[in-house]
């Protein structure tokens, strides 16, 4: 059994993704035609072969709870060990009104208890709302074999990459020195995923509260950089968070091209997520389609062009779609034009409609809206 | 515990009449749909139906079929009390024997059945296609307190010399049931699909067992001796689609009625038909593709022409390469400037650039006795430019 644990942080949001986390997390958002995003950091865990994966929420979950049930769509369903779902212990201190925790250390005080009963010796911290496919074995050999106190994930240098920390490091990767903004094009972003020891992480805890610390990055990267061995590992294939409705329309439609979609859908590190149990989708004769990606359970007698296409979707005839994203169950009635539109789940798009959003500024049509 | 009705499927068919596609299968493993393989469709209407207790009689390659079913849990059978067994014929003390008929793999597991201690027992096969409300047939069955009732469906008188007929009197009981007849008296075409009480039902198993010259079968021993004997056994009609998918035309026509789903809807809510799911990537369909009245899943690229087809998770179609009227099934990839028309295409088969399978039926319109569907078995490669004619099947590569 691998020594390894895996933490999840599900609780965080962006105010700039205004529709798309109205009723979810940024981890719950759907995703790529049949995901949710927390799918990828869930899957890149099961991938490595962890056994145990705790799932920090705060608030909105409703919707986390209901996609990830008791695990076993990613095999997590266990006597021992398995998924467990972290939400808030009513008395977890006096911020019980706060919608989020102010940092992962804050975040992690609330599972004290949960953390001292985690049964492998290293501990993989993790965002959510990451969209990535990642080799977490191979990290954590590294981890393991360079003798590193944590383990930074990051990217190789990329200019607009919005990311809670910035490393400067030396030619072994080694952390000479840890930035909260992009200062400089010589740093590599982090991506959120920590390697340590649960015996660090305990120790690192213990220190923060003692100091009312709780933020990672500021209070343990930053503050305690001179005292610890901080590495730096660098993957190179296609990393996203999306930070707003048109970032998430951005990192969307990054979808249609080959490379990103053999990178995120490795074959053998493949994203496993909730089993809906849809029959395939028909392509009507009268339909027109040209590069785009659907899922099952849709019925397509219109035209689509570059469309992201989730579960369940209606397109009738003579409707025209160009640059849109359509989550599950979107029902567009006969000649609707739109383009550069994010229909939520359930939107019914009534016949003849025409909308148009634009690559900068797309159109995100809330849950359940009738257009 | 006790259980009111307990389901049996016979499960352990060869299926010789699939040819290539069961050389390494049973024929309920044979995908189906898109989505599906066969067994996942009695499976499913027997969770549909609140049946939670499922013996799956397997014998002939049953390796693939029973890593399918595994715990059940696609069809939400992975029950505490009942769920789904595979029963494989098995060594009993020094005697034990493989299944011989349908009625002996069922006495062959008269201790599986009495675990349960059932009133009724379904028998049921795993190579039809169809949705049904079992309940429905068992509050038939109750109603009429028979002995057994079979359901049955009205068939042209063409096809009623092919099969089961059951001809019943007014009220539904039957009085007599003709294998093939060459002068069909009836249409209603056996199902079979049987509910017996289940008392009964172990009294003849037993009694057919020590008749040494009975061929241990339900249609051609079990039905005629019950009837002979006077018991009350009665029809529970269908209607709706069915289909027989044992031989390769059927097959592939079955699979062709999918892509109206006029008659029978894959995706309706309130009665799914359940699948193992692989974990595969949503489909793409490129620049240059043309995608008409064709079924598209998980896993799949196409970047080609696909025409009135059925194309299962993760087949790729390339650049310039035309389907129509065809299934292929999972992992088949038809390279660039094929063309395979009106074929099967089994799981992880290759065909090249530039092979062409298959051919419409129009090409032999002056000696249509000549046309059929063209098959290329699991993991076949066809080489660059070859050929495979219409009706002919392809069992190794061609290079």
């Amino acid at each position: 059994m691998k020594n390894l644990h895996g933490i999840l942080f599900a609780y965080s949001s962006n105010i700039r993704l205004k529709e798309l986390t109205e009723h979810r997390t940024a981890s719950s958002m759907p995703y790529g035609s049949r995901y949710r995003v927390v799918d990828f950091m869930l899957s890149n865990m099961v991938n490595a072969g962890i056994p145990d994966i705790g799932v920090i929420m705060r608030e909105n979950y409703q919707s986390l709870l209901d996609h990830l049930g008791s695990g076993k769509d990613w095999d997590l369903s266990r006597k021992r060990g398995g998924l467990k779902l972290l939400p808030p212990f009513a008395y977890a201190g006096g911020r019980r009104d706060a919608a989020t925790y102010r940092g992962k250390l804050e975040a992690l005080y609330a599972i004290t208890s949960y953390i001292s009963h985690i049964r492998q010796g290293t501990v993989v911290l993790a965002d959510g709302d990451l969209i990535v496919n990642l080799p977490l074995d191979d990290i954590y050999e590294r981890h393991i074999e360079t003798g590193a106190d944590i383990t930074c994930v990051c990217l190789d240098r990329e200019p607009g990459y919005e990311s809670e920390a910035y490393l400067r490091i030396d030619k072994k990767k080694r952390v000479a020195e840890v930035l909260l903004s992009q200062l400089d094009e010589n740093t590599v972003p982090c991506i959120g995923v920590y390697f340590l020891s649960k015996k660090l992480l305990e120790k690192i805890l213990a220190d923060c509260a003692a100091h009312s610390h709780v933020v990672f990055t500021r209070d343990v990267l930053q503050r305690m950089q001179g005292q610890l061995n901080i590495m730096a590992y660098i993957h190179e294939g296609f990393s996203s968070r999306p930070q707003s409705v048109a970032d998430y329309f951005k990192q969307s439609m990054a979808l249609l091209k080959p490379e990103v979609r053999k990178d995120l859908f490795s074959r053998t590190r493949p994203i496993r997520t909730k089993v809906r149990d849809e029959a395939s989708t028909y392509y009507a004769p009268e339909s027109r389609v040209k590069r785009s990606v659907v899922a099952d359970g849709c019925v397509i007698k219109g035209d689509l062009e570059n469309c992201i296409v989730f579960r369940g979707v209606e397109v009738e005839e003579g409707a025209r779609l160009k640059n849109c994203i359509l989550m599950q169950d979107t029902h567009i009635e006969r000649d609707v034009d739109l383009s550069f539109a994010i229909t939520d789940k359930e939107v019914v798009v009534t016949r003849g409609r025409a909308l148009k959003g634009h690559e900068s500024y797309p159109i995100a049509i809330s849950k359940g809206s009738v257009v | 515990m006790k259980k009111e009705i307990i389901a049996m499927l016979l499960a352990g068919g060869q299926g010789s009449r699939l040819y290539v596609l069961t050389t390494h299968v049973a024929k309920p493993a044979v995908p189906f749909g898109g989505k599906f393989k066969l067994i996942d469709f009695p499976l499913s209407n027997c969770a549909n139906s609140g049946i939670d207790t499922v013996g799956v009689l397997t014998q002939y390659q049953p390796h693939e079929l029973n890593a399918y079913i595994g715990s059940g849990q696609p069809w939400d059978l992975d029950r505490l009390d009942g769920g789904v067994h595979i029963l494989p014929p098995y060594i009993k003390g020094k005697a034990g024997t493989w299944y011989k008929g349908t009625a002996n793999a069922i006495f062959q597991n008269i201790a599986f059945i009495e675990n349960y201690d059932p009133e009724y027992v379904l028998i049921l096969g795993g190579d039809h296609i169809y949705k049904m409300d079992y309940a429905k047939m068992l509050e038939q069955h109750k109603l009429e307190q028979a002995d057994c009732t079979i359901a049955v469906l009205e068939v042209s008188l063409d096809e009623a010399s092919r099969m089961g007929i059951m001809n019943a009197d007014e009220s539904g009981r039957i009085y007599e049931f003709e294998e093939k007849p060459a002068k069909p008296k009836s249409t209603l075409a056996s199902m079979g699909i049987y509910i017996f009480t289940w008392s009964k039902l172990k009294d003849y198993l037993l009694a057919d067992e020590s008749d040494a010259k009975s061929k241990n079968d339900f249609g051609g021993n079990i039905i005629p001796k019950m009837l002979a004997d006077g018991q009350k056994m009665m029809i529970h009609r269908f209607s709706g689609y069915w289909r027989d998918v044992g031989t390769i035309d059927s097959l592939w026509e079955a699979n062709m009625d999918m892509l109206s789903g006029a008659e029978i809807n894959l995706s309706s809510p309130s009665w799914r038909i359940y699948a193992r799911n692989p974990i595969s990537p949503p489909h793409y369909v490129g620049d240059n593709a043309t995608v008409s009245h064709s079924l598209i899943t998980e896993g799949c690229e196409v970047y080609g022409g696909v025409f009135n087809s059925v194309l299962f998770n993760d087949v790729t179609v390339e650049q310039g390469a035309f389907v129509e009227y065809s299934i292929i099934m999972p992992g088949a990839v038809v390279e660039r400037g094929a063309m395979v028309k009106y074929a099967i295409i089994a799981e992880n088969a290759r065909i090249k650039s530039g092979a062409k399978i298959g051919a419409p039926p129009d090409d032999f319109a002056d000696n249509p006795d000549d046309w059929g569907v063209a098959v290329i078995a699991s993991g076949v490669t066809i080489g660059e430019g070859k050929t495979v004619g219409a009706r002919e099947m392809a069992d190794a590569d061609l290079i």
